[in-house]
Parts: C-alpha cells; sequence; structure tokens
C-alpha cells in the first residue's frame, strides 16, 4: 500500500474580490478571508479516496507558510489526511516564496517520509503558476501525472486520465509518481464538526525550510503587480443595419 | 457551565444506536443535531469529544459484548471513557466494578446519562490515571488513544508496566499514527471490524476498527 504526500497551499478565499496594494508589490492579504486553495482540497479528497479504498495506508498533508497555515493543515486533517507536516515560512521569506521552493520541499519530505505519491493541486487560485507539480516531479525523477480528472489504479502502477487541450488524454505511470489534481476529479467533502473536533487530535509536526536543507533564495523577481484594465462601458444600437455600420466603422467586419 | 451542562447535552445530542453496538442507546451528535454540521466557532462546547462514539471505543465495547466472560467478575477502568461506551459495555457484561474515567468532568457527565439510559450504573473518576499502579483494577480498556507520537510513547511505557503487572489491557483503535508497526508487533490482534457507514462519515479516511491485546513482557 502507498503512503500519499498532499500539498496543501492557504490562499485568499475564491470568493473575495483581490485588491492590489497601492505600491504594487503584491496583493492585499491583511485582514482578508482564506481558505484552503480549491484545487488542493480536490489533491486531498483524492488522497482520502485512495486511503478507503485501502489503496494508501497513509495520507500526510504539508503545507508552506506562516502559523496560519496550521488552519489549512487542520482542514485537511478535518478531511480525512492521518497527520500534518507545518513547513513555517514566514515574513518576507513567504512573501518570496515560489514553486521551486515548494517543489524542493516536497520532494525533499517524499524522500524523508517514503511516499509513493504525491498529489497537489493544478495550480493555486492566487498566483496561478501551475508549476509546482511538474518542478517536483522533476526534481525527485519520478514520472507525472498533472491535470487529473480520473486516477486508478493498475497492476504496474496508475492510469492517470488528463485533461489536455481539446480532450482527455489517458496514460499510464509506475510508482512513485507526482499528480496534479484538476477541476473534475473529484468534489471534495465538507468536514463536519465531528471531523474538525477529531482533527484536533491528529499529529501536527513544525520543520524549517533549513531543517530541509532547502534554500529559499528567490529566483523569480516581481516587477509589478498591476489591476487588470477596467472594462469600458458598450453602447446599446437601436437595430441590426445599425450595429452592421457601426462594427463596419471599426473594422471588425 | 458544569451546572448547565445537561440542558445543553440533552439539546445538542440524539440517542443513536447507530454504530457497532446497536444493544447500547447513546447520546451522541448525530447528522439530526444542528452541531454535526455547525463551524467550531459555533459550537458552545469547546472540545465536545464526549460527543462522538470514537472508532477506537467502539472496537472495545464490541469485543467486550461478544466476550463477556473475560469481564464478567473482574474490576475494569476505561481510561479516556468519553461518552461511556466501554464502561457501559462492561458493566453489561457483569463485570464486578466498573469506573468510567476522563479528565474532562463533562464527559463523566456524559458517561452518566448514556449509562442511565442503558439501565446501567457505573462508577466515574476525572483522575488522570496515567502512570498510576491502578492496583485496583483487572482489565484497562484504552479506546482511540494513540492519537500522536508524544502521547503514545508516555502511554505505551505505562500500559507496559500495567501489563507486567498482570492487568489484562485491550486497545482499540482504526489506524492511528501513534499504534505504529513496533508497537503493535508487543501486541495480539484480537478482533477487526468493518465501520457503519455512520461512524466513517464522522470519521473521514478510516473504514476500519481493531482491537488488540498488549502481551505481557
Amino acid at each position: 500500500m502507498s503512503r500519499v504526500l498532499v500539498g496543501v497551499k492557504r490562499v485568499i478565499d475564491y470568493a473575495v474580490k483581490v485588491r492590489v496594494k497601492p505600491d504594487k508589490t503584491g496583493v492585499v492579504t491583511d485582514g482578508v478571508k482564506h481558505s484552503m486553495n480549491p484545487f488542493d482540497e480536490i489533491a486531498v479528497e483524492e488522497a482520502v479516496r485512495m486511503k478507503e479504498k485501502k489503496l494508501a495506508s497513509e495520507v500526510i498533508a504539508v503545507s508552506c507558510g506562516p502559523t496560519q497555515a496550521q488552519e489549512t493543515l487542520r482542514t485537511a486533517l478535518a478531511m480525512g489526511a492521518d497527520r500534518a507536516i507545518h513547513v513555517e515560512i514566514a515574513g518576507a521569506e513567504y512573501e518570496t516564496l515560489q514553486p521551486l521552493h515548494v517543489a524542493k520541499i516536497l520532494a525533499k519530505l517524499s524522500q524523508d517520509e517514503k511516499a509513493d505519491i504525491v498529489i497537489v493541486g493544478k495550480q493555486a487560485i492566487d498566483d496561478d503558476s501551475n508549476q509546482t507539480a511538474q518542478m517536483t516531479a522533476a526534481i525527485l525523477d519520478w514520472p507525472q501525472g498533472t491535470f487529473a480528472s480520473k486516477v486508478e489504479k493498475s497492476d504496474a502502477g496508475l492510469t492517470v486520465t488528463r485533461e489536455i487541450d481539446g480532450g482527455l488524454e489517458v496514460i499510464k505511470t509506475k510508482l512513485p509518481a507526482v499528480l496534479s489534481a484538476d477541476l473534475r476529479l473529484n468534489e471534495p467533502r465538507y468536514a463536519t464538526l465531528p471531523n474538525i473536533m477529531k482533527a484536533k487530535k491528529k499529529p501536527m509536526k513544525k520543520v524549517s525550510a533549513k531543517d530541509l536543507g532547502v534554500d529559499l533564495s528567490p529566483r523569480i523577481k516581481v516587477v509589478s503587480v498591476e489591476d487588470p484594465p477596467v472594462r469600458q462601458a458598450g453602447a446599446i444600437v437601436p437595430d441590426v443595419d445599425t450595429l452592421v455600420a457601426k462594427l463596419k466603422e471599426g473594422g471588425h467586419v | 457551565m458544569l451546572h448547565q451542562f445537561t440542558s445543553h447535552f440533552l439539546r445538542h445530542t440524539a440517542p443513536s444506536r447507530r454504530h457497532l453496538t446497536p444493544e447500547l442507546l447513546l447520546r451522541l451528535v448525530t447528522p439530526a443535531c444542528a452541531l454535526w454540521a455547525a463551524r467550531a466557532e459555533d459550537s458552545p462546547f469547546a472540545d465536545p469529544y464526549w460527543g462522538f462514539y470514537w472508532p477506537g471505543g467502539q472496537a472495545t465495547a464490541r469485543y467486550i459484548l461478544d466476550n463477556a466472560a473475560i469481564i464478567k467478575n473482574r474490576s475494569v477502568l476505561d481510561v479516556g471513557c468519553g461518552c461511556g461506551a466501554g464502561a457501559i459495555a462492561a458493566a453489561m457484561s457483569n463485570a464486578r466494578t466498573v469506573v468510567a474515567n476522563d479528565i474532562d468532568p463533562f464527559a463523566v457527565m456524559a458517561t452518566n446519562i448514556n449509562a442511565e439510559l442503558n439501565k446501567t450504573k457505573v462508577e466515574t473518576s476525572t483522575e488522570d490515571y496515567i502512570g498510576k499502579s491502578c492496583d485496583d483494577f483487572d482489565v484497562i480498556l484504552i479506546g482511540d488513544m494513540f492519537y500522536d507520537e508524544e502521547f503514545a510513547s508516555i502511554l505505551f511505557a505505562w500500559l507496559n508496566r500495567l501489563s507486567a503487572d498482570n492487568k489484562m489491557i485491550l486497545i482499540g483503535d482504526p489506524g492511528r499514527h501513534g499504534l505504529t508497526e513496533g508497537r503493535r508487533s508487543q501486541m495480539t490482534l484480537l478482533a477487526s471490524y468493518e465501520l457503519p457507514q455512520e461512524t466513517r462519515d464522522e470519521n473521514n479516511g478510516f473504514t476500519h476498527t481493531t482491537v488488540w491485546q498488549l502481551n505481557k513482557l
């Protein structure tokens, strides 16, 4: 049976309207509601289902971030992860934490914990990088099944259905492997109070990036964060002829 | 809070037989209760661990009810009794004396209410027994207490001392982190049970529960 490592990220809640900081260095996070990255919820759900189907023996949730990352880990534990590892990264280092750092951390922890499968969300809804799974697989030199919409156990390893441009691709991978969860992989369960209460009793270990030997100096420099351009108001035309005339005028037809 | 506990308890729990020991009627936080789907911050209780029938506790209670002879006329200590099911199962199996123990005073209150519901009587105690010699007891019940490494190692060292002192140690556990392979190698598996759906729903990730007896060193 496999041991599964799941990466979970604390991000600004999907329902919050994101505001850019006046100095354009990033977005406003103070006093803003945060929750688990929705694609990571799908990753946790898939890992827990593997455990419930006896394909996995243990599910370990990992999060990199400040103290509040522990809330996200508690949610993963309430969803059914067995234990959690909080990689504490705060302040300036957290501001410049990049997918390469997270991939190095996940790769190191997968080896330390003897994981057979790493699952992460395909991307985080804050920076939309979509790099962590791919980089983790590259560092470990493991096969990868990204944008997974279906994962099945086969004799030799896993059969992964991937969501690609124009359709679905089915691949077979050996184990160990890295997976990234796409939207249609499953519908994550809601953590009820009994599960939330019991999650408080599950073990959570705290480590630093230094403990894992991962250098957190930034490799990417953010030049400027800008608001998307404001959409200009449209106009209502009285009839089709006027519409066609306007389109011709604007050079659209 | 202590004096209001009974009314809060009755309001926020419902009688249930939907668990591994349907012969016991237990007041629990069930899907019929508002608390089930509440957020943690909306719960009137800080840690209502006594509102749930933990899968490890279900295993020991089921085992006792099926093997009443091992309990008959013996004195039983249920450590971390929670809702009290293990102690009640022991009382129903004609134990000589039963003490339901939990350091949470609400848990022993819940236990008393549940014992009455099943027309049994158990003694209760909020003393911290862990580390103590337990001279008055023959059988020690441990339901779902091997949560983390730190606590498991304290618990395991104590249980080994009790076992060396000829006490029967029954451990119920659904496969928690602290019940490591090394520790299990010093135990004998007595039974394994599939968890009912409602128990699975409140214990995401767990599908089975087991009972172990600690071997005498």
